[in-house]
């Protein structure tokens, strides 16, 4: 058993990292809401780190990059739909959306578009315009044609997995910023961080994002191996788990830093405004639970005493 | 190299050779070993035998010790396998797990002989004096006194919730040898026998079931030179080191996976009937013990990295928690029948057993308190 990230892939989310940071990092997302320019050119520092020479589908190596490139998006809340991109068929970005409510990332962007849902039926898309929301600022509501054909489930798959480490990335950049806060901000005369309240809820979200990576590790180290169901019942409770956990962690992040931590000058505003989406898209954290049902008596949700499911 | 999670082809035969053993020797129904019915007890020291015949009792330990010299992934495979079947180790996996490595790395070369192959051949039990009424997570404050008598000491004191106390023919004792040193060095410890003179044993009636909590009473219990575990003063240092032999804990995941399974099997075509509010509880309890599994397994894989900081304090607030989920989880999928207990209750009872022992998940072996200052002292430092 090895747990750790290969070297290669550790140099390269330390590369990626930088690149972002100095891209601007959440500021420059901030901006991006209201200067266009941005978000070109947040593609160019993805497209500098080879992000679309990556082939994602059937190189692992490749997509294990791409993971690590994602979760160095989301601690930048990248204003760019780099999953989508990554994904694109023919040339057409791959949004994943909810077929009730459509909405797709940056789909004002330039470009083709595809949409597809978790079931994998594809729709042609009509992006409208964006919305000025202050939570998921990009969203763009879409209108959908009829279903047309489908997409490959590795896609979704894929997606869902993704843009999980995009979520990985944003928690662990809260909680960071949330420990500096608390080691520095001095209160009754000691910093936070010598409160026994304050040190177990850092500690309980730490252990939170602990676990979210070990998973999204996990997930991702199978996405060839595991039979096709396995796969996706794995993407989902990525997903799942990625949502639960961001929404812990962002509330300890507000929480702890305060007023502070709802200004827009404070980078966990932007991350939780602009991570609303993943977390709420395309479905709630509720309704994932609820599709995954049907995977406990199926054996999709593996366990140590489940049967193995077949290929 | 990539990632890799797979256990290793020994582990895997490991689990399947356990399996096959425990269907064979266990009965339907066991509970572990401390249960009302004495036959429980006698089926665990049997087993204890049995595996220990086949190398597997002290799988991690060394071959010159009569170990199985299993891989770190064999022995996690024997954590998991045992305590998903109920433990039937019984109280043998305290000798196992720590006080035998403790006598590995500080014992004398008469103590290493007298010990290590009578816990190796499950043929000894061991209990633990290092709770007192008024010292219990910090160990460094016991009051029981070893007064210096000629060559060794006398102790006097009280010691509580000591498991196994009335089944173990020995006890590896804490006392306080020097009051007046530094903290770290006022402790020693002690191998003692438990019929020595002076050692007296109470029972403590507990929902957990018998034999689990005790009080000893020690009245002037002589012990020599001879009986002293490391050196006279380093009994904090032995008692922290050897402990971290079982840092990463009991794999309570696998008993919460085990019983879920179980209880989905024995719902059938009613688990669809379920609450929705349930199947999603359920859904998210799957995810919260592989998550556990996941941490258990990283702190595993980083258990000789001196940077493995916190790693199984992480994996033991996860499981730990996960233990009360499922326990709080299966209560609500039951109903009144939870309350049951005994061979007629759903499971054998092992619901209702289950949902008793998760009360102490967060307490026994290092309470949760303790290991989230630990993940704290590694994320902000030593602040507090």
């Amino acid at each position: 058993m090895k747990t750790a990230l290969p070297e290669d892939i550790a140099e390269f989310a330390t590369v990626a990292t930088k690149r972002l940071a100095r891209f601007g990092g959440p500021q420059a997302a901030l901006r991006a809401e209201t200067e266009e320019q941005l978000r070109l050119e947040a593609r160019a520092a993805v497209a500098d780190l080879g992000a679309f020479d990556l082939d994602v589908r059937s190189s692992s190596d490749d997509l294990l990059a791409a993971a690590v490139l994602c979760q160095a998006a989301g601690a930048a809340a990248l204003p760019y739909p780099l999953v989508e991109e990554l994904l694109a068929i023919d040339g057409a970005r791959l949004a994943l959306v909810n077929p009730d409510a459509p909405r797709i990332e940056h789909g004002d962007l330039a470009g083709d578009w595809i949409a597809a849902d978790l079931d994998g039926t594809r729709y042609h898309v009509q992006p409208t315009s964006r919305t000025s929301a202050k939570l998921g600022p990009f969203l763009v509501p879409a209108t959908l044609g009829q279903p047309d054909g489908t997409v490959p489930a590795a896609d979704v798959d894929l997606h869902l997995t993704l843009g999980s480490w995009r979520i990985l990335g944003a928690v662990q950049q809260s909680l960071d910023i949330t420990r500096q806060h608390v080691v520095a901000r001095m209160q009754f005369g000691k910093p936070l961080a010598e409160f026994q309240a304050v040190r177990f809820t850092i500690a309980d979200a730490s252990v939170a994002a602990r676990g979210l990576y070990e998973l999204a590790k996990y997930t991702i180290s199978r996405t060839e191996s595991a039979p096709a169901q396995v796969r996706s019942a794995d993407a989902l409770i990525l997903r799942l788990k990625a949502a639960d956990t961001a929404r812990q962690v962002f509330r300890t992040a507000h929480q702890l830093l305060g007023a502070l931590g709802f200004c827009d000058e404070s980078d966990v505003s932007v991350l939780d405004r602009h991570t609303q989406s993943l977390i709420r898209l395309p479905l709630s954290a509720e309704e994932l639970a609820l599709r995954l049902t049907a995977g406990v008596r199926g054996g999709q949700l593996e366990t140590l005493f489940s049967d193995p499911v077949s290929a | 190299m990539t990632m890799d999670y797979d256990l290793g082809t020994d582990a895997g035969e490991l689990r399947q050779r356990l399996r096959e053993l425990i269907s064979t020797h266990i009965p339907e129904g066991f509970l572990g070993a401390c249960t009302d019915d004495p036959r429980d007890l006698a089926t665990t020291e049997s087993f204890c035998k049995l595996l220990a015949s086949d190398g597997l009792l002290a799988l991690a330990w060394p071959k010159e010790h009569g170990g199985g010299g299993g891989s770190v992934w064999q022995q996690t495979v024997l954590r998991e396998e045992m305590w998903a079947h109920h433990e039937p180790r019984g109280a043998q996996y305290m000798g196992i797990n720590w006080v035998g490595p403790a006598v590995m790395r500080y014992g004398t070369a008469e103590q290493k002989a007298k010990h290590l192959s009578a816990i190796a051949a499950g043929e000894v039990i061991w209990c633990q004096g290092f709770s007192e009424p008024e010292a219990g997570t910090d160990l460094a404050s016991l009051r029981t006194r070893a007064v210096a008598d000629g060559d060794g000491w006398r102790i006097t004191g009280q010691m509580v919730w000591t498991s196994y106390a009335q089944l173990a023919s020995w006890c590896v004792l804490a006392a306080c040898t020097d009051p007046n040193a530094p903290k770290p060095k006022r402790l020693s410890l002690f191998l003692v026998p438990m019929d020595r003179a002076g050692i007296t044993v109470r029972p403590i009636r507990s929902m957990l079931g018998p034999h689990h909590l005790n009080e000893v009473f020690l009245d002037d219990v002589e012990v020599s030179p001879d009986d002293v575990l490391g050196e006279v003063g380093d009994g904090w240092r032995v008692m922290r080191e050897a402990l971290a032999f079982e840092r990463v804990g009991i794999a309570r995941y696998a008993r919460c996976e085990s019983l879920l399974t179980r209880m989905q099997t024995a719902l059938g075509d009613d688990w669809d009937k379920l609450p929705e509010s349930i199947r999603t509880r359920w859904v998210r309890a799957l995810i919260d013990l592989r998550v556990a599994r996941l941490l258990a397994y990283r702190a595993v894989s980083l258990q000789d990295d001196p940077s493995a900081g916190a790693a199984a304090s992480a994996a033991r607030i996860a499981t730990t928690t996960c233990d009360q989920q499922v326990a709080e989880l299966l209560f609500d999928v039951l109903g009144p029948e939870a309350l049951d207990s005994g061979s007629s209750a759903p499971l054998h009872g092992a619901i209702e057993d289950h949902w008793r022992y998760a009360q102490a998940a967060t307490v026994a072996s290092g309470t949760i308190e303790v290991q989230r200052m630990l993940v704290a002292r590694e994320t902000l430092g030593d602040h507090g």
